[in-house]
């Protein structure tokens, strides 16, 4: 076996692996994704039509796609942001030592280790028009009258609301160990040191802990962004973009065009106009991953 | 001294381990065919016992084949169908419980066994030929065994205390708001992005005469009469129901229906059904008792209702047992008097002959009371029809189905954030996209 | 300038008690050295005076006043860490200002300030750049800057010039000593290095097992060890020990010589010293070897200077002599010093 002993040889044999895996599972759809978003390919059919941008025209032209756009920016970057800041105040409690601090953890880490659809019905019960649970207690509280309350999935406004709050409820774990990680990373030393410096409570917040786990944090933040970005389960299972398409993002849009209506061509088209956003936060990852390395 | 291994041995033995996995014997296929069938979770529990259970093993030893059943949720079947078709491989038998126009390059020409059933069986009723023939291309994209009729379900005490009934969408109207003024309980006909919205509108449309398309597949959305539908819808929606309905899925009106806090909604026989099999209770008295079912309400123009479900098997042209999927059709409306009564009366069939004596078997149920509950089905045919009406349903027509054109043009009216007119003007652009779409594809 | 006083401080952390019962008190400006293996103690004493660690009893007083109720920042201490602990997303000048800022400095005062202090080590020219881009030395300088900037009434520092290279540490301690001289500021210094402890304390605090075992100048220590912990621990080689008359007689490697160099008025206590080998150091002849008469089977090791020109072969016993000052005594079960008493036997 002379490979064995072939250092540049070898290192691409067992390179080969991920590049086939980099190039079947994601340049192969993005490629194809691409084609289809200027055919007009149907699901069962044969028929690859060129028609240039006639699907991203007739996107553009729907009302339904640019809410969808609008949505799915004003998903992503809310959700986010609130994800930040409570996965920053969860990670900074759960460092400190107290009793049933494990359980307290696991309670957090749950929603991530949980099936997303099974949580995701959870919810659906929480926020059901007719056992909603948080209605029924808030009504048990005299907070609501006996005839009229909220309908969270009904009304526009309110299931963005619902939406984004399951959405953060989903991300915050992965974002809290994260963040968890990072401060764990900060020594010691640099607290102490910071501590005998005579920094209070915000100037060691602000000046010493967040400046040192920022880095992690806006990776874990660019990670959740673009998760939000292309992500679509729990809009398809809370709403499926009602009602009337006022809670669609572009990735259940594009689901539903595709796969529900057959029209492979259009959902391409619409899928793809999230492309320049995901390009910009992978450009973005990349530069920090290079950062990274420097330190 | 230790052992020591070198890269070299570390990627022979690597190497070594992965031929021994490639080599491993397989296990030797059978002689014996094997159909694969992909289907529902069927509403009716019994329904899949019989079927799962009993007729597919009869079947098998009689045609010497193993018939193997999957069956998923609603929500996987489409994605299923797209994953099948994709890598041209899967079941030999595929159930959509809505006609699949779609996939007419994909699938074989059912003509056969239609032409089969009818010699053998009879003829089938016009609402499976609508939902399965593309008069265009003059293919059958599916074969239609049965559907499932979408009555009204309502509260008898309710509308007895207003002392009315529903017969007309006036009737529900102006009974609704009776009953909501005196009892606070809404109507429960969905505004959501859901299936029995999709067909609630459809009846309540194709009842004021308007309709998606005309009988020669034109599209004919932006009629007066659309718009006259829709204004109901709003008024309907403003008298007598709560925002609840925008947040609807498929299941909320059993549950609202079923948990007393709806006065009358559209569904399948699944309301009275569960009521029945659970025993529920709702204020101490037992709820299915008081929900009686009607044919569909009559509109100014007609009285039309849809099918609930449409059952389409397809076969693929991918599939590798299309001669025993087409036999198995054939027999299996050879016997769909089984089929009938292990549904318990909820699918019905497209081959009427088959169950001659449907009505009798409508008239005493064993668990409904009165027991001749059921019998406002047995002219379904005067009036189910299916999505598409009074033209087949195609592409374009399943297109607007599946993207809630419809559901989201009443919706959007009932809630204000349009007028009738501009919702329906919106609905028929998009929907005029969608028709120069599927002509481009030739499906038109 | 502020005096540090420990009163019988305890610490146990779960089951194990790392400082037990220190009582210290440290003079005007001095510069207090705490000794010991990892492990001893002196670390966590240093961490509670600093307020980062919470005593479990017992009192600390700086300057006189309690202060076992203040967090780190009212103590006016500052303290340098092994690590050096500088942060790192700020530049060597934000650094050495962030102790100023957080005390709500002038601008200009702090400005004014990390000049003064970055002169002092010599880092002027490392101002504007990040830790990361800085030798070792160079960090210790910036952590030195750091503590001294808002000129603490005490300076804790802990094993700081461990992470340098040996070379380094010579210098490192030569100016460490001279800048404490200059600023006469109270200082409490850790280490487990015997060599820095030494040469850099006013006195020595030598601890082992959460106890303070002595405490002195560094030649007491050296010279009159309180018990065979401090003999053993202090020396290269340490104190080396033999019994002799149910006590444990102890004495340095560089006390014995040849008899013949001592001159005779001195009071001498002479033994018969078998070489089994020489080891030429240079500066040193080490010889190895054990006291042929009283205790034959005990390895001693003797420490000649280069001075002395002895010819010495191996295998041959020579008449040695230490003074009779340079034996100590201790009782062998408690390991505490005794008074000396005469040699039994034949010597």
């Amino acid at each position: 076996m002379r490979l064995a002993d072939d250092e540049r040889a070898l290192s691409r044999v067992l390179l080969a692996p991920a590049v086939l895996y980099i190039a079947l599972l994601v340049g192969g759809p993005f490629v194809l994704a691409i084609i289809y978003s200027l055919t007009s390919i149907s699901l069962g059919g044969h028929s690859f039509n060129f028609v240039g941008l006639q699907n991203f025209q007739a996107a553009l032209r729907d009302p339904s796609f640019r809410r969808a756009l609008g949505n799915t920016v004003l998903f992503a970057f809310v959700s986010q942001i609130l994800v930040l800041v409570l996965a920053s105040v969860l990670a900074i409690a759960l460092q400190r030592e107290f009793r049933g601090k494990w359980l307290v953890r696991l309670l957090i880490l749950l929603p991530w280790v949980a099936p997303i659809s099974l949580g995701t019905i959870g919810w659906l019960w929480i926020f059901d028009s007719i056992y909603s649970v948080i209605n029924w207690t808030l009504r048990y509280l005299h907070i609501f009258g006996a005839t009229t309350w909220p309908i969270w999935l009904g009304q526009p406004k309110l299931a963005m609301v619902s939406i984004v709050t399951v959405q953060v409820w989903r991300t915050l774990p992965l974002a809290t160990v994260i963040l968890l990680g990072g401060l764990s990373g900060i020594p010691q030393d640099i607290h102490d040191a910071a501590e005998v410096d005579g920094a209070r409570f915000f100037r060691h917040m602000f000046q010493i802990t967040i400046p040192l786990v920022l880095p992690i944090s806006l990776v874990a933040t660019l990670f959740g962004f673009v998760f939000a970005f292309t992500d679509m389960i729990v809009v398809y299972v809370l709403t499926r973009g009602g009602p009337f398409d006022t809670t669609q993002v572009l990735a259940s849009l594009a689901f539903f065009k595709s796969v529900d209506g057959g029209d492979l061509g259009g959902g391409a088209a619409v899928a793809l106009f999230l492309l320049p956003v995901l390009a910009a936060a992978a450009v973005g990852m990349l530069h920090m991953a290079r950062r990274a390395e420097v330190t | 001294m230790g052992q020591r291994f070198t890269r070299r041995q570390m990627i022979k033995a690597a190497g070594t381990a992965t031929a021994a996995g490639l080599l491993l014997p397989r296990k030797g296929r059978a002689a014996k065919k094997t159909l694969k069938i992909l289907q529902w979770n069927h509403f009716v529990p019994g329904y899949d016992k019989w079927f799962n259970n009993q007729y597919i093993k009869e079947w098998g030893e009689k045609n010497d084949t193993d018939v193997i059943v999957d069956n998923v949720g609603i929500p996987a079947i489409n994605t299923t169908a797209a994953a099948e078709v994709s890598a041209k491989k899967g079941h030999d038998l595929f159930l959509f419980l809505w006609p699949k126009p779609v996939y007419e390059d994909e699938v074989i020409d059912h003509r056969e066994i239609y032409e089969e059933v009818e010699k053998k069986y009879g003829k089938p009723i016009d609402l499976a030929i609508k939902s399965t023939f593309n008069p265009k291309t003059k293919k059958y994209f599916g074969f239609s065994d049965s559907y499932v009729p979408d009555p009204v379900n309502w509260r008898k005490s309710m509308f007895d205390e207003a002392g009315m009934k529903p017969d007309t969408w006036d009737d529900v109207r102006l009974a609704g708001k009776k009953i909501k003024d005196k009892r606070n309980v809404p109507v429960g006909i969905g505004l959501a992005q859901e299936i029995d919205t999709a067909m609630a509108m459809r009846a309540i449309l194709y009842s004021f005469g308007g309709s998606e398309q005309d009988e020669q597949g034109r599209l004919v959305i932006g009629s007066k009469n659309t718009v006259e539908a829709v204004k109901f819808v709003k008024a309907l929606y403003q008298e007598t129901m709560t925002p609840e309905v925008f947040s609807w899925d498929a299941s909320s009106n059993n549950r609202a229906m079923l948990a007393g806090r709806a006065s009358v909604v559209l569904n399948a026989i699944s309301v009275t059904r569960e009521a029945e099999n659970k025993n529920m209770m709702v204020d101490g008295k037992p709820i299915g008792d008081d929900i009686w079912l009607a044919k569909p309400a009559k509109g100014p123009t007609r009285r039309m209702g849809l099918e609930h479900v449409m059952n389409v098997y397809v076969i693929w042209k991918f599939a590798e047992n299309i001669a025993g999927a087409k036999k198995f059709l054939v027999d299996y409306v050879g016997n769909f008097h089984r089929a009938f009564e292990a549904s318990e009366f909820y699918n019905f069939p497209c081959f009427p002959k088959q169950v001659p004596d449907l009505k009798q078997m409508l008239q005493k149920d064993s668990k409904a009371k009165p027991p001749d509950k059921y019998f406002v089905l047995a002219d379904s045919l005067d009036w189910a029809t299916n999505v598409g009406y009074p033209g087949y349903s195609n592409a374009a027509i399943d297109d607007i189905y599946s993207q809630w054109i419809l559901n989201n043009m009443f919706a959007k009216a009932a809630q204000g954030v349009m007028s009738p007119e501009d919702a329906v003007k919106e609905a028929e652009a998009k929907c005029r996209d969608i028709f120069a779409k599927w002509k481009e594809r030739k499906l038109l | 300038m502020a005096t540090v006083e420990t009163k019988n401080i305890r610490k146990v952390f779960q089951e194990h008690t790392a400082v037990d019962g220190v009582d210290l008190q440290t003079r005007e400006g001095e510069f207090l050295v705490l000794l010991g293996p990892s492990g001893c103690g002196k670390t966590t004493l240093l961490r509670m005076i600093a307020g980062l660690e919470r005593q479990t009893s017992g009192d600390i007083l700086i300057g006189g006043r309690v202060v076992n109720e203040m967090p780190p920042r009212e103590r006016k201490i500052a303290m340098v860490f092994q690590s050096y602990a500088l942060y790192p997303h700020m530049t060597v000048a934000k650094n050495i200002a962030f102790p100023l800022k957080a005390q709500g400095a002038e601008p200009k005062t702090i400005d004014a300030r990390v000049k003064t202090a970055a002169s002092m080590f010599g880092i002027e020219r490392l101002l504007q750049r990040k830790p990361r881009q800085l030798s070792g030395g160079e960090r210790q300088r910036v952590a030195l800057a750091r503590a001294m900037v808002r000129e603490p009434d005490v300076f804790l520092l802990d094993e700081p010039l461990s992470n340098l290279d040996a070379k380094l540490r010579h210098m490192a301690r030569d100016e460490l000593q001279q800048f404490q001289r200059r600023l006469k500021t109270t200082t409490v210094y850790v280490t487990h290095d015997q060599v820095e402890a030494m040469g850099l304390g006013d006195r020595i605090a030598v601890m082992s097992a959460g106890k303070v075992r002595q405490l002195g100048r560094p030649q007491e220590v050296y010279d009159d060890p309180a018990d065979t912990f401090v003999a053993g621990f202090l020396g290269s080689p340490p104190m080396q020990f033999f019994e002799n008359d149910g006590a444990l007689v102890g004495f340095r490697a560089e006390n014995l010589l040849p008899k013949a160099v001592y001159s005779s008025n001195e009071p001498l206590v002479s033994f018969w010293y078998r070489v089994t080998r020489v080891e030429d150091l240079g500066a040193d002849r080490l010889l190895y070897g054990s006291l042929r008469d009283l205790a034959p089977d005990t390895k001693m090791i003797v420490n000649l200077p280069s001075t002395i020109h002895v010819p010495l072969t191996p295998g041959e016993a020579y008449e040695f002599a230490c003074k009779v000052n340079d034996l100590k005594f201790f009782d062998p079960k408690t390991g505490l010093r005794i008074p000396s008493r005469p040699l039994r036997g034949k010597a």
